[in-house]
């Protein structure tokens, strides 16, 4: 039941982590191909600002480009790359998934995963150690440890009046004397 | 128990190290640092078609076997403006040199604007509108000024981002013509 229930989750989180990383390529519209392409761009001659958010006449150029490149058949990898050769890779908003730009992507993962493995091997670690359940040698030697206790302390209160015995009889504390 | 400690420390050693070097070539890093230089250089020219302000069209394809000098700007750029006097002497050296076309493009301007200011400073090397900014774009511009040098057979032998001296247009103009100065 455990087991399905683990294996229930990591369906849903690897399902979940597809459908995030899935590129969507498929059924897009022209239009919209060219509106995400200038989301990527950085404009060239604006500061932190994307070809698509931007007026300036660079910005309107590129995107007339986008449109001519997507209208001629070109990949958004073949369209990408053609910025890149141009400006140089500061160019793109977003790093590169590849060379240094797959630790900005990558780390994150990389701490999730580690994370995760860590609390998994703690879980098990934590299941493993045994539950702590007293032994009847651990019940008759606190039985013990009481009675020597109750005796003492009845000893200490109780003298002169006394002390009953195991055997029931009653001593006066003194000692007596035939 | 002991080995599974190392393991995680190992783990925890990786990711911090990983973090480190991001940080060091990311974000240290300025993420503009190659708009200071272009990416042509070394390449074929890209093509362009601008309309000179006397009229017709003038392709890089017309001035194929000279040396090139093609300068970007606006009439509106301070820039632009500062670097005036250089173009100028650099113009009046090469003035009766026939292997050599010395092009200003205007990248993002008025044609009232840019012919009121050309005939304010007395420019006479050929102005260019660039519609669409087309020719802006192909060079990978990302502001005014930038200069290119184009070789006579087509490649692109030097940039400079940002305003020019009569030696830097001198440099690129030997580079062009492959002479190191």
């Amino acid at each position: 039941m455990r087991r399905t229930a683990w294996v229930l989750l990591a369906v849903v989180v690897a399902g979940a982590i597809a459908w995030a990383a899935w590129p969507d390529g498929g059924g897009r519209t022209e239009r919209e191909r060219a509106r995400d392409l200038a989301a990527e761009l950085r404009c060239p001659d604006c500061e932190g600002l994307s070809v698509a958010d931007s007026s300036s006449s660079s910005a309107q150029a590129i995107r007339a480009d986008l449109r001519r490149r997507i209208h001629a058949g070109q990949s958004d990898e073949a369209i990408r790359q053609g910025y890149v050769d141009r400006f140089g890779e500061s160019i793109l908003l977003n790093p590169e998934g590849e060379g240094l730009g797959v630790l900005v992507w990558g780390l994150p993962v990389l701490v999730l995963v580690v994370g995760a493995g860590g609390l998994v091997l703690a879980l098990r670690r934590w299941r493993r150690q045994p539950a702590m359940h007293a032994t009847s040698a651990d019940e008759e030697l606190v039985r013990r440890v009481r009675e020597t206790e109750l005796a003492t302390r009845t000893e200490r209160s109780g003298s002169g009046r006394g002390i009953p015995d195991r055997s029931g009889a009653t001593h006066t504390g003194e000692t007596e004397r035939g | 128990m002991k080995h599974t400690t190392r393991w995680i420390a190992l783990a925890v050693a990786f990711v911090v190290m990983a973090v480190g070097v991001v940080l060091a070539t990311q974000v240290g890093g300025d993420p503009r640092a190659d708009a200071t230089h272009s990416q042509l250089v070394g390449d074929p020219a890209p093509s362009f078609s601008v309309r000179p302000l006397d009229g017709g069209s003038l392709s890089r394809r017309d001035l194929q076997g000279k040396a090139v000098i093609v300068n970007f700007w606006n009439s509106w750029c301070i820039p632009c403006q500062d670097e005036l006097p250089a173009l100028h002497r650099f113009a009046d050296r090469h003035r009766d040199d026939p292997d050599l076309a010395f092009v200003g493009i205007v990248r993002d301007d008025t044609k009232d604007a840019v012919r009121a200011y050309v005939a304010a400073e007395g420019i006479d090397w050929t102005i260019a509108m660039d519609p669409g900014a087309r020719a802006a774009l192909a060079y990978g511009t990302r502001g005014q000024p930038e200069t290119f040098a184009i070789t006579p057979g087509g490649y692109v032998a030097g940039a400079q981002i940002g305003p020019t001296t009569v030696k830097d247009l001198e440099t690129m103009l030997a580079a062009a013509r492959g002479r190191a100065r």
